[in-house]
């Protein structure tokens, strides 16, 4: 990736190839990685609450910083700003993938 | 005269507040040195190209062990590394270093370090301390004095790695660490694949965010023990393992087999860095070498360079490496 680009509901990612994705944040926010957010999509029905309470906090562009050299990190004024979101999960989220892979979320591990 | 309005000033006349009091003075001085330590600091921080925490969330993870055993894994490959052990309450690195006893040398109020294999650098309280039975018991403001007393007023010279080696859990010292050394490149967590180190660790990795210092990754030590033996050749062989397992396996041409019993559990590591979307730096042997070096005060590392530790080791190192990078950013735009 060499550009992320935030916009009023969405980012738009810009890699190497000059290739372009975009993320809604809503999408982004629901696929967090934190071990708070991951066992709610577990199961359809807390994935679904998850994704409500998602689309319930105020449109906002978060402030964005890198971690490592390895994942991004999120920080919303509302909502979960814990997760750290590797390379990897951001390009399966903007090639519209599974970023669990479909596996469930149990002690701590897909 | 004292009811005119005008005040006169007569330059002859001593004046009572110009001199400070011993108290105000010892006051000056202090702030004095705090201002010259903290810029010391911050040209330290220069001369250091990066710094590495090393922390895990449960005590007897081994912890200096790897602190050291990434020290000389990064000197092996010729580069110039420190250790800066801060466990001040029970300092060990010295030991496993081969320094046991040494004493630091002080010239022109700044400290140099002791050199250990391989040319590491060490600073460690163990050296301050008269007898290494003599506990420390310091509270908070001390420590944090003493804490950055060393990394201030000591001559590291150019560093390639600084390794910063604490103590167990998420206290005073890691904290005071990441507000006095600029530009941490970030911590490791070291873990065993137990479910108490494992929880502990996560604690760690949050800990991590509230100090706005990244995870470079999380290194399982004491991942599995390697049973190694000879037989007839074909034969197999049979291993009751922990847990209640049995372990198969078939002896090679010239009757050679080995098993890797996990004495704990396995992959917990992995899944704890899975868990937080962090790294995972590799695992690390049950070595019980490392439990003789470290008496002896030679490392398994420089006692076996080419053995399974020491080669798990390198593996560690290079996926340290990858999370570290050289320059400020990892080339991306973020508008």
């Amino acid at each position: 990736m060499t550009r992320f680009e935030r916009r009023d509901f969405d980012v738009q990612l810009t890699y190497a190839d000059e290739s372009e994705f975009d993320i809604t944040y809503d999408d982004l926010r629901h696929a967090c990685p934190c071990a708070k957010c991951s066992p709610m999509r577990n199961q359809d029905e807390t994935s679904k609450t998850l994704r409500r309470q998602v689309e319930a906090l105020p449109k906002e562009k978060p402030k964005v910083r890198t971690v490592g050299n390895y994942a991004l990190g999120f920080e919303w004024t509302q909502g979960c700003s814990s997760g750290i979101y590797r390379f990897e999960r951001i390009w399966d989220l903007a090639n519209r993938r599974d970023p669990d892979n479909g596996k469930p979320y149990v002690h701590g591990a897909w | 005269m004292s009811d005119s309005p005008v005040s006169t000033h007569d330059p002859k006349a001593p004046e009572e507040s110009a001199e400070p009091s011993p108290q105000e003075q010892k006051k000056m001085e202090q702030a004095y040195a705090q201002m010259k330590r903290k810029m010391s600091m911050q040209e330290i921080g220069k001369k250091i190209k990066h710094k590495v925490m090393v922390l895990s969330g449960k005590g007897g993870v081994g912890k200096s062990t790897v602190s050291t055993g990434l020290a000389l894994s990064l000197a092996q490959q010729g580069l110039s590394v420190g250790i800066l052990d801060i466990d001040i309450t029970g300092p060990n690195v010295p030991k496993m270093m081969g320094l046991d006893g040494r004493r630091l040398h002080v010239e022109s109020g700044r400290i140099h370090p002791a050199q250990g294999h391989l040319g590491v650098k060490v600073i460690s309280m163990a050296f301050l301390l008269d007898n290494e039975d003599t506990p420390v018991v310091w509270r908070g403001p001390i420590k944090l004095g003493a804490i950055q007393q060393f990394i201030g007023d000591v001559e590291w010279g150019d560093l390639d790695y600084l390794i910063i080696d604490f103590p167990p859990g998420t206290s005073d010292e890691p904290l005071t660490v990441a507000q006095s050394l600029p530009d941490i490149d970030g911590m490791v967590i070291v873990t065993t694949p137990q479910d108490v180190a494992l929880l502990d660790s996560r604690k760690s990795i949050t800990f991590s965010e509230s100090l706005k210092v990244p995870v470079l990754g999380v290194v399982e030590n004491m991942s599995g023990y390697t049973v190694s033996g000879k037989a007839t050749p074909g034969m197999e062989i049979e291993i009751a393992a922990p847990a209640g397992k049995t372990l198969k396996t078939t002896t090679d041409e010239e009757g050679n087999f080995s098993v890797t019993l996990d004495i704990f559990k396995e992959g917990g590591g992995k899944s704890t860095a899975e868990e937080f979307g962090v790294p995972f730096l590799g695992a690390l042997p049950f070595d019980p070498g490392f439990v003789r070096g470290g008496d002896d005060g030679v490392h398994r590392i420089v006692s076996d360079p080419e053995g399974e530790s020491a080669i798990a080791f390198a593996g560690v190192v290079a996926a340290l490496q990858e999370q570290i990078v050289d320059g400020e950013s990892v080339g991306l735009e973020i508008i």
